[in-house]
Order: C-alpha cells, then sequence, then structure tokens
C-alpha cells in the first residue's frame, strides 16, 4: 500500500473528522436522552407522581443541560409549584433560571408571562407592578406571535387599570381580542374592556361590548357575566323604572331569620346575610342558608372576600373563615363599613374616627385622611365611595382614598336626608344608599359611577315598616333590604 | 398540366370525401355528358380518372352509392379506353379493377360491348363463383364471412370456403358453410324460425338512446329512407327528420316500458302493451318526437377578462348574456387573467339560469419535499392529490407528475398560473411523525401546518381553514341592540337618525319583524339574512319599515378558523372587481391582512391611499386608527405621520373596530396620541 493511496487517507481523514463526529454523536445522544427524560416526567405527572416527575425533570436539567427539553423541563417545574404546590415563591427560581438562560427558547414566552403574572399578584401598591408589566412588555416585544401574547396584553391591560390609566388598559385589552379572538382569554378581555368603557364613560360602548361577548361566546362564564352586568347597567342608567316593593323576599318566607343586620353580594352573586341573632354570616344560595365565615358576635361590617370567602369586622377584630384567630383592628370601636381593595388592603370607616384606616394583608396599618365615615362600600375603580354624615357628602374616592366625586346629601332629590345608614354597590359601578333623617326621611336612593341620582324611594311610599338596616344590590337590578325587627327580607326592583 | 388539374383534387383527398361529395359527382356527370353529347372521349377519360383517383384510395369504406360511383368510372373508362388503338389495352385492367372493387357488379351491357362484356364475365370466373340465394321471410341481413350486406338474390364469391349468416330481428339466424370452386354455381336457402315479436321505431331526433325496461339497447341513428315516408308525412315530417329505423327484437311476454333518452330533450316513457309482445308479430309505431328542452343561461363578472367554459366547451368572453342551454348539469367553468370561478350548475327547462362569477385564488399543489420515504406518505401523497375536492373557496392545482416542487414552484411564479401554493414537507425525524404543510401566497406571505400522516384525517383542518372566508359585510338596520332580561324581544341601544326619522324608538324593545315575534337578537340576524330589501319592524305599536343595509365588517385577525395566505388572496382577486368604498373597504381589509403577517410598511401602502366615505361602523375612523398602528409599528423614526393619522381617526367619533358594534375607536386613538408625547 503506496502513502499516496486512497485506503492510506481514509484512515487519516476519519481520525481529523473524529472529534467532531464524537461531539455531534454526544449531542444526539443528550437530545436522545433528554427527550425520554421529558417525556418520562410526563407520564409521571399525567399520574399524578409529582415527586417522580419532579426528579426526573430534575435530573433532565442536569444531564442534558443544553437540549430543547430542558426550557420545558424548567416551565413545567415552575408551574407545577403554582399550580399544585400553591407556592409561587418556589416557583421563582425556575422561571429566572428559564429567563436567564433560556431567553430564545419557545418556553421562555410561557414563562415570563408566569413570571410577571406573579410579580403581578405580589404586588401591593400600583409602583410595585413595575417588574411584572416588563415581563408582559417582553412577551409582546420579543414572541410576536406566541400564543402567550394576548394573554400578556390582557395582563397588562390589568396592570394599568390598577394604576388608573384606563385609556392604557383598553388599549391593551381591546389589542387583546382584535389580535386574536380565539384565544382563551379574549371572553375576559372583552369583559374588562367593557368595563374599562364603562369608566371612560362610554356606556353605550360598555353595553355594546357586552352584548358583543355574549354573543361571541355565549357559553363562557364571561358572557353570564356580562349578561348581569348589562342588564343592571340597562335597568339603573338608562330604563331607570320607580323602585316598586316587590314584598317579603323570597317570596312568602317570614320570620326565617333571626335578627338580620348585615347583606353584601358576592362575587359570584349570591346574597351574605349576617344574622345577629345567630352571631354569623350566611350564603343565600338557590333559596338554602348555609353557614359562612367565622362566628362573630356583634359584627358591624361584613365583607364578601375573594374566593367566596366571608369576612366579618366585630369589636374583637377581623374574623376570616381561615384563621383561627381575630385580627386586631387597632381600637375601632365604631366600624361602619369595610371594602378590600385591588391590593388585598382592607379598608375601614369607623364612625368615631376621622380618618379610614387601612390594614394591610401583613396586618400593619395606616391611616387615610378622611372625613368621619358613617359607611363605606367598594367601587369598581379601585376606590371607594363614602358618606360622611357630618358633612352631609358621599364621597367618590379613588385608589388612592383621594376624593374624585363629591356628592351633598339631597342633590337632585325632591328633599334632602341627613343620615346614610349602609351603602352598598354593585360591581357595575352603581352604589345604592340606605338613608334616613331630614325631609326625605327614610328611604333608598342609586347613585351612577359619577355620582348622578338613578333612582330613589322613600319607604312610606314604598309601604316599608320595620328597622332597616343594611342593603344589597343583586345581579337582576334588585335592591335587597333587611328588616331586623322582623326577620325578614324586602327586594325592590 | 395534368398536374395542375389534379391539384384540387389532391387537396379534396386531404380534407377527406365528405367535404367533396358535390365536386365528385359534379366531375361524374360531367364526364359521362361530355362523352354522350360532344363525344369527347380524352375530356371524359380525363374526368373519370378524376373520380377514382379520389374514390379508389378510400375504397374499403365507402358507402354503397359512391361505390357504384366508383364502379360505373371503371365500366366507363374500360369501354373509352377500348374504344382507342393506343388506350385499348388498358381497358382489361379497368374490368379487373371493377372485379375487384364489386364482383356483384354487373356492366352496363347498353354501354359496354359484346366483347368486353365477354371478357369481363371471364375475368369475372377466373376467380368467382356464383352463389344463388332465396330468403324466407326477406328483408333479413346477408353476412358473407362476417361482412353484413343486402340479403341479394346472387352473389360472386371468391374461390374457398365462405361462412354464410342470415339474420332478421324476431327469428332465428341461420348460417351456412360453402366450398366454392371453379366454374360450379352454387345456390343456398335460408328459412328462418319466428322466436318473437319485434318492435321498430323511429324517432326525431336521431341519437336517441333506447331503453327497454330501463335496460338500454343502443341509440337510433342515420336518416329514414323513404319506407318511412307514410309514417313522417302525416305527421307533417320529413323523411329524413326520423332516424333510421330501429328495431327491438326478443321482446320477452308481458308488457313493458320504453324510455328515450337524448340530449337536449325531454325524456319520453311510453308503455308497450302485452300485445305487442305476443302472440309473435313485427309491429312499427308511430314516430315518436322527443320535445326541446332548453334553459337560458347568463353569466356575468364585475372582474374583466372572464371566459366562459361549459363542460370543458368554451362558451366566449363574459358576459354571456341568454345563452340557449340544453337542460342538465353542467360543470361551469369562468377563466379569469387571475383566479377562477367554478360551479356545478343544473339549467332547468324554460327557465333562465343567472350566475355572477366571482373569481377563486388558485392553490397549485407542489408536491412532497424529498425523497424521505415514511410510514403514511403514500396515503398521505393520496390525500393531498385529492385535496381539491374537499375545496369550495379556492381552485385546486395538483401537481404535476415527475414534477419536483422546486421546479413546480418555479413554473407557477413565472406564470402565475395561481395566486396561492402548497407545499408539503416531512419534519425529520427518527420517525417521521409529523409533516409540515407550507400555505403561501407568490407575494410571500405564508403560514405552516403540522399535520400527523398517520392521523385519520390530516388535511380536515387545512380544508376547513383554505374553506373559512371572512365577510366583509353583514345586513343591518342602523340599530344598536341589547339582550336584556325581562324585555320581550332586542332593545334599541340607539338608532340612526333614519331609523329614528321612520319613527323606531330608542330605549324600547322591538317585538316583531314583518309580523312575527321576534324574541332575540340571533332571530333578528335570521332575519335579516333573509330579507328582501326592508324589513317591518314593530315595538307593540305600528310597524317601522327599515331598509336593509350592509354594515362593513373587519375580518378577524389571528382566527384559528382562518388560512391568512388565502384570505389575501381573495381580497386580491375581490379588489380587482370592485370600486368606491367597496375597493376601499377591501383595501382596509388587505391592509389588517398584511398586518397579521407584520408588514406593517405594506399595510400602509394599502391603508393610506384608501378613502371610505362613511363615518360611522368601520369607516375612514378605523382605517386611520390602523394606518397610526402601521407607522407605530414601524418604530420611532415615523412618529410624526403616526401622530398624524391618530388624529385624523379622532375627526371621526363613531367610527368602530371589527364592525358596528365594535369598540370605538376614538378613546384608543386619543390614547396612542396620549402615549406619544
Amino acid at each position: 500500500m503506496s502513502p499516496a493511496s486512497p485506503w492510506s487517507r481514509t484512515p487519516v481523514a476519519l481520525l481529523c473528522a473524529l472529534p467532531g463526529l464524537v461531539q455531534v454523536s454526544a449531542r444526539a445522544q443528550e437530545g436522545d436522552l433528554a427527550e425520554r427524560l421529558y417525556q418520562s416526567g410526563e407520564r409521571a405527572y399525567a399520574t399524578k407522581a409529582y415527586q417522580e416527575a419532579l426528579d426526573t425533570w430534575s435530573q433532565l436539567l442536569q444531564a442534558a443541560p443544553k437540549s430543547e427539553f430542558a426550557p420545558r423541563a424548567l416551565l413545567a417545574l415552575a408551574r407545577h409549584q403554582v399550580e399544585v404546590e400553591h407556592k409561587p415563591e418556589a416557583a421563582m427560581p425556575y422561571l429566572d433560571r428559564l429567563k436567564g438562560d433560556y431567553l430564545r427558547a419557545p418556553e421562555a414566552a410561557d414563562g415570563l408571562l408566569l413570571r410577571g403574572t406573579l410579580l403581578a399578584r405580589q404586588a401591593r401598591r400600583a409602583a410595585d407592578l413595575k417588574d411584572a408589566m416588563a415581563e408582559f412588555n417582553r412577551v409582546i416585544d420579543l414572541f410576536p406571535e406566541a400564543p402567550a401574547v394576548p394573554e400578556a396584553r390582557f395582563r397588562l391591560g390589568r396592570a394599568w387599570r390598577d394604576q388608573g390609566q384606563w385609556g392604557r388598559a383598553l388599549h391593551q385589552f381591546v389589542e387583546a381580542f382584535v389580535v386574536r379572538p380565539d384565544a382563551a382569554i379574549a371572553p375576559r378581555a372583552m369583559l374588562e374592556a367593557a368595563e374599562t368603557l364603562d369608566l371612560l364613560g362610554d356606556l353605550p360602548g360598555c353595553l355594546r361590548l357586552l352584548q358583543q361577548l355574549r354573543t361571541a361566546a355565549p357559553r363562557s362564564p364571561e358572557a353570564q357575566e356580562a349578561a348581569w352586568r348589562l342588564a343592571v347597567r340597562v335597568k339603573h342608567r338608562l330604563q331607570k323604572p320607580p323602585l316598586a316593593n316587590e314584598g317579603v323576599w323570597p317570596a312568602g318566607r317570614v320570620k326565617w331569620l333571626k335578627t338580620p343586620t348585615l347583606l353584601a353580594t358576592a362575587a359570584d352573586g349570591d346574597l351574605l346575610i349576617y344574622q345577629n341573632g345567630l352571631d354569623r354570616a350566611f350564603r343565600f344560595h338557590q333559596g338554602e342558608l348555609t353557614p359562612a365565615g367565622a362566628g362573630a358576635p356583634g359584627a358591624k361590617a361584613m365583607v364578601a372576600a375573594p374566593a367566596g370567602e366571608v369576612w366579618l369586622l366585630a369589636k374583637t377584630g377581623l374574623l376570616r373563615e381561615q384563621v383561627a384567630a381575630p385580627m386586631p383592628l387597632g381600637g375601632l370601636s365604631a366600624i361602619s363599613g369595610a371594602a378590600l381593595d385591588r391590593w388585598g388592603a382592607l379598608w375601614v370607616a369607623d364612625a368615631k374616627t376621622p380618618a379610614l384606616t387601612v390594614f394591610s394583608p401583613d396586618g400593619t396599618s395606616r391611616p387615610v385622611a378622611s372625613p368621619t365615615a358613617n359607611a363605606l362600600a367598594p367601587l369598581p375603580t379601585g376606590g371607594l365611595v363614602i358618606a360622611a354624615d357630618a358633612d352631609r357628602k358621599l364621597l367618590f374616592l379613588d385608589a388612592d382614598g383621594q376624593p374624585r366625586t363629591v356628592v351633598p346629601y339631597g342633590k337632585d332629590l325632591p328633599a334632602t336626608f341627613r343620615y346614610v345608614v349602609a351603602l352598598a354597590s354593585d360591581g357595575a359601578g352603581q352604589v345604592a344608599a340606605l338613608v334616613e333623617g331630614g325631609d326625605f326621611g327614610e328611604g333608598v336612593v342609586i347613585f351612577g359611577p359619577q355620582g348622578a341620582v338613578l333612582r330613589q324611594a322613600t319607604f312610606k311610599s314604598l309601604g316599608i315598616s320595620g328597622r332597616i338596616t343594611s342593603l344589597a344590590m343583586d345581579h337582576a337590578g334588585g335592591l335587597i333590604l333587611c328588616d331586623r325587627r322582623n326577620d325578614l327580607l324586602y327586594r325592590l326592583n | 398540366m395534368r398536374i395542375r388539374r389534379f391539384l384540387p383534387f389532391l387537396f379534396l383527398l386531404g380534407l377527406g370525401l365528405g367535404a367533396q361529395d358535390a365536386t365528385v359527382k359534379d366531375t361524374f356527370l360531367q364526364a359521362k355528358a361530355l362523352w354522350a353529347t360532344q363525344g369527347d372521349r380524352e375530356g371524359a377519360t380525363a374526368r373519370f380518372e378524376q373520380v377514382v383517383g379520389v374514390l379508389a384510395p378510400r375504397a374499403a369504406t365507402l358507402d354503397p352509392a359512391w361505390s357504384q360511383v366508383l364502379c360505373e368510372s371503371y365500366n366507363w373508362l374500360a369501354v373509352l379506353d377500348d374504344r382507342h388503338a393506343q388506350t385499348k389495352p388498358r381497358a382489361q385492367g379497368r374490368l379487373q379493377a371493377l372485379i375487384d372493387l364489386d364482383p356483384d357488379f354487373e356492366v352496363d351491357r347498353t354501354l359496354t360491348s359484346q366483347r368486353l362484356t365477354t371478357l369481363f364475365d371471364r375475368l369475372k370466373a377466373e376467380k368467382y363463383a356464383p352463389v344463388k340465394f332465396s330468403y324466407s321471410p326477406e328483408g333479413g341481413t346477408l353476412s358473407v364471412d362476417g361482412r353484413p350486406g343486402p340479403p341479394l338474390g346472387r352473389r360472386f364469391l371468391p374461390f374457398g370456403s365462405h361462412k354464410l349468416a342470415y339474420s332478421r330481428p324476431g327469428y332465428a339466424s341461420v348460417e351456412l358453410s360453402l366450398d366454392l370452386a371453379s366454374g360450379e354455381g352454387r345456390t343456398a336457402d335460408f328459412k328462418l324460425t319466428r322466436v318473437s315479436s319485434t318492435v321498430t321505431l323511429y324517432v326525431q331526433p336521431s341519437g336517441a338512446e333506447v331503453l327497454v325496461d330501463g335496460r338500454s339497447l343502443g341509440r337510433t341513428k342515420g336518416q329514414a329512407g323513404a319506407e318511412a315516408a307514410a309514417l313522417a308525412v302525416p305527421l307533417g315530417l320529413r323523411p329524413e327528420d326520423l332516424s333510421e329505423a330501429f328495431v327491438i327484437s326478443e321482446l320477452a311476454a308481458g308488457p313493458h316500458q320504453l324510455e328515450l333518452r337524448a340530449p337536449c330533450h325531454r325524456t319520453k316513457v311510453l308503455e308497450m302493451e302485452a300485445n305487442l309482445a305476443t302472440p309473435w308479430a313485427d309491429h312499427t309505431l308511430e314516430p315518436i318526437r322527443l320535445d326541446d328542452s332548453k334553459g337560458t343561461l347568463s353569466v356575468g363578472s364585475a372582474w374583466p377578462g372572464g371566459e366562459l367554459f361549459l363542460s370543458g366547451q368554451s362558451q366566449g368572453p363574459l358576459p354571456v348574456a341568454q345563452l340557449p342551454v340544453c337542460s342538465g348539469p353542467y360543470d361551469l367553468l369562468v377563466r379569469f387573467p387571475a383566479g377562477g370561478f367554478s360551479k356545478r350548475i343544473t339549467v332547468e327547462e324554460g327557465k333562465a339560469l343567472t350566475v355572477d362569477a366571482r373569481p377563486k385564488p388558485r392553490l397549485a399543489f407542489l408536491g412532497l419535499e424529498g425523497e424521505t420515504d415514511f410510514t403514511g406518505r403514500a396515503r398521505l401523497l393520496s390525500l393531498l392529490e385529492g385535496l381539491g375536492d374537499r375545496l369550495q373557496q379556492v381552485a385546486f392545482l395538483p401537481a404535476r407528475p415527475g414534477e419536483a416542487p422546486r421546479e413546480a414552484l418555479a413554473r407557477v411564479k413565472a406564470s402565475r398560473e395561481a395566486e396561492l401554493i402548497l407545499l408539503a414537507t416531512p419534519v425529520p425525524a427518527k420517525v417521521v411523525h409529523q409533516v409540515e404543510l407550507l400555505v403561501a401566497t407568490l407575494e410571500g406571505e405564508e403560514e405552516r401546518l403540522l399535520v400527523k400522516p398517520l392521523e385519520e384525517d390530516p388535511l380536515g383542518a387545512l380544508a376547513a381553514r383554505l374553506n373559512a372566508v371572512p365577510a366583509l359585510h353583514e345586513p343591518g338596520l342602523g340599530l344598536s341592540l341589547l339582550e336584556v332580561p325581562g324585555e320581550p324581544g332586542p332593545w334599541v341601544l340607539s338608532a340612526s337618525e333614519a331609523a329614528q326619522k321612520a319613527g323606531l324608538q330608542v330605549g324600547k324593545a322591538l317585538t316583531q319583524a314583518d309580523g312575527k315575534p321576534l324574541p332575540s337578537i340571533q332571530a333578528l340576524r335570521r332575519v335579516l339574512e333573509g330579507a328582501r330589501g326592508s324589513v317591518a319592524l314593530s315595538q307593540g305599536g305600528a310597524a317601522v319599515t327599515l331598509p336593509v343595509q350592509t354594515e362593513a365588517l373587519e375580518i378577524p385577525l389571528g382566527a384559528s378558523n382562518l388560512c391568512y395566505p388565502a384570505v389575501l388572496a381573495h381580497l386580491r382577486l375581490l379588489y380587482a372587481g370592485a370600486k368606491g368604498d367597496e375597493a376601499n373597504l377591501i383595501r382596509l381589509n388587505l391592509g389588517l391582512g398584511l398586518m397579521h403577517f407584520r408588514k406593517y410598511d405594506k399595510a400602509i401602502e394599502q391603508l393610506r391611499d384608501a378613502r371610505l366615505s362613511t363615518v360611522s361602523g368601520v369607516s375612514q375612523g378605523t382605517l386611520d386608527y390602523h394606518t397610526g398602528l402601521c407607522f407605530l409599528r414601524l418604530g420611532s423614526a415615523y412618529q410624526a405621520e403616526a401622530t398624524q393619522a391618530f388624529r385624523q381617526a379622532l375627526k371621526y367619533p363613531q367610527a368602530t373596530l371589527l364592525g358596528p358594534d365594535g369598540p370605538l375607536v376614538g378613546p384608543l386613538a386619543r390614547q396612542a396620541l396620549e402615549d406619544l408625547k
């Protein structure tokens, strides 16, 4: 065999190419292993063998960190911490690594979205939303065609709305459903866009969009929500029929409660009733009363908290279902109303304190300058409405507690009243006040989001006599009143 | 000189005999006259030779009348050649040609000399033997060695073995074998036995299909001869108006149903009573006339340059008005310079059908990329080839056999014979589990769809998306309606000025439409879809009639049920045939389609020069808002243009996105301007 022979050149060429071939082969093996590990983890996860799945995915991250399955594993691990373990803080390291090491991977879009969502959840004030919004914007800018984009826009819209930037919020909500009309988030985006239009003063636009939502996604939960939101707006703000007493509600049920003193409407539309005689609250659902919340003798305020919880405020403090010990309320002794804001802070009004007190989720409190409030109800803007009997004014406050609209008692009414006993709101911007005193006397007044009187009636004209202590606005445009003297409810329509 | 005289005949020979019947006949008669009246032997000979020159090469296929002309020409030539010493030797050849052509031909003894006649008989006897025939009954068909012919009383047949058969409808055929040798004459007697009745038909038109009890027996043909005169004349027809006799034989006992079908004619069904079948006899029915069955077809199009084809036959350029067309189904095709329109139509007798042809985009399937073999490849390829059967909105052009996808792409790009292309590419893996389907416009907008070759219907999603064409309009009444609980029907949130002037009240529910209860918006939508011009609405009192308007819509973006390259191709074709606001609405939607592909610069080209005269709903403000968005997405370099566009949009406070009830453009444009500050 001569040196020039091709038989001698082949081994030389092979030797030269060997490192490359070995590298390619090793990469292929790593990819193969990563795929099998990922699928093994998926199989285990599907059978709820979570630990096995987490171990397998962690092994994948160690064994094949450069494979395309590594970012998938990180995202799966993060989602598990959020959705199953309910430990968002434990998901963050995975999401940080996904963002830091795999920003070019398609999974990074979902990772950034999840990271932003968790950051937004952690926010306790508007300024805290900056990092979350940055993540949502990254999804939109870096992955414009990703399926995560509509949700990123939706969450960005929510963040703008929480900052009172309704125009910017509307833009993002509209983009979310216009750019991807069949995305899962589209009905929610339409609902939020409609609500934002109302905040911007475009009631017809709001109503049209609510109707469009009902047409576009008739079976979605958002369509159900849109139905009542549309109905109450039309009834209270456009049709404005005179309030009529439908009588005892539910029909024929008298003396069925024990001293009902507080009412509230849960997010799902159920009525919450606090019965002073039984020292606890009840949920009224399809004609049945079921206990809700912790026992609380002498409760002065009731809050329908997220996730269906009922919070009661009494002299002993704030009583929550999941927490055994009451949270002290800093010596507030004449609580006249309470509401939870978007950040989870509890705003409490006290008839003897010339300020509102805001309790953070961590238990700390701060006063917010305000006239003494005799009643309080939340607004969909993130703010509150309070009644200041001393000043004879209703104050519509923004999310920072600053008054945006002031409505003198009796404005646009045939006669003035002196006191507001209770306030209620319906989540669509309308506020109902239970009033007494003055020439108006006992009765109810329904106000629009800007404080205009929409509907009103005196109990005398409605033929109601009793000791009415609280009211709630239902999802069909009616008002429920509780009569502690006669142990029953009335419905006005 | 001689060649020049033959040139017209050579030309005619090239065209075929049918085109020269009259000329040949004329030449034949001239030849006879030249000899009879002028004694011009040479002139007559030349003309008979011309006739022979034309007819002799086709002797085997000549019909009996022309065969007779050829035979007579040979006879004449033999006689004329025999009259001159120089040409006399050729006479025998003429006679031999005559015998070879038709041994049964008898020379004209008044014309032919005794010597030539004797020569003729001698030549014939060298090869042929006479056979005498008798037939019972007469009027049948005699076949000699499988060749059918008239039942002559005497025939000259070549020496050797022959198979003879005599047949007649309604009778059992009889066959005989004959061995013929020189110098001997033979006889053949045929006596047939009756086996069934026969029914003879003459049908107008010729070419009708004849069915008995649903079974096709063939088609009528030709023209009837003089024998049908007695039947045709009383009906005001000439015999040649009818087909040749069509004989139905082997008619089983009992009644039968006779059905006659012919294109462009109404099918006729006749009941044949049992006495036609038994006792056995020959029946002739009165001539049967099938009535014409025609409708008219008008095809028009707003798009220029269309050519109409009906079942493959060109009917000329559009518009085609009141074209008489035989009733029946047709594949209607209109070819446009870009795009095509096809529709299966049925023209009904006496009715006018009008078709408005709108070109559809053409999708050229380029093929399956690469040679990678994988499980399901053949099945997927077959499904792809058959995709056209599933598409209603796109005309499908299958791949050309043997053409590589790259070559196909180059061909389609060069010829512009399609607006869309489809390419399938296997996704490489250890096992091919996925195939990528690429749909793209020739302008470069593309979408990719991954399918699994082994799934039940890998092309279902693609076909559905290609068939989905978003609407650009919806019928409306200028009303915004809500469904409010407790209201008897759709509640009027707002109404156009015209609707309010007509008496419609805002803030009140509609209860009836066109006299029928109206429980929901959905019900009103159905009424509008079927409405012609206007709808009468009631709100509990007197009805208010409102005209149905077309309200502009935007195409949805990012919808998973749409194939956006196909949507763009549709819009581009639509634009070619549109004018005014319609054209500008299409441009708006073309812009949206390009925005879907993030081609903001191209979108601006469509949007900025479009002008809509409408100011509410999807209108000029919508156009301006999208123009602003496009400039915004092109980056800070176009900030001034974006600002200007959003400012323009603010001039139309009633402009909306999506449709007439979509979000107002105003707040969005205002916010965009705020953000641009």
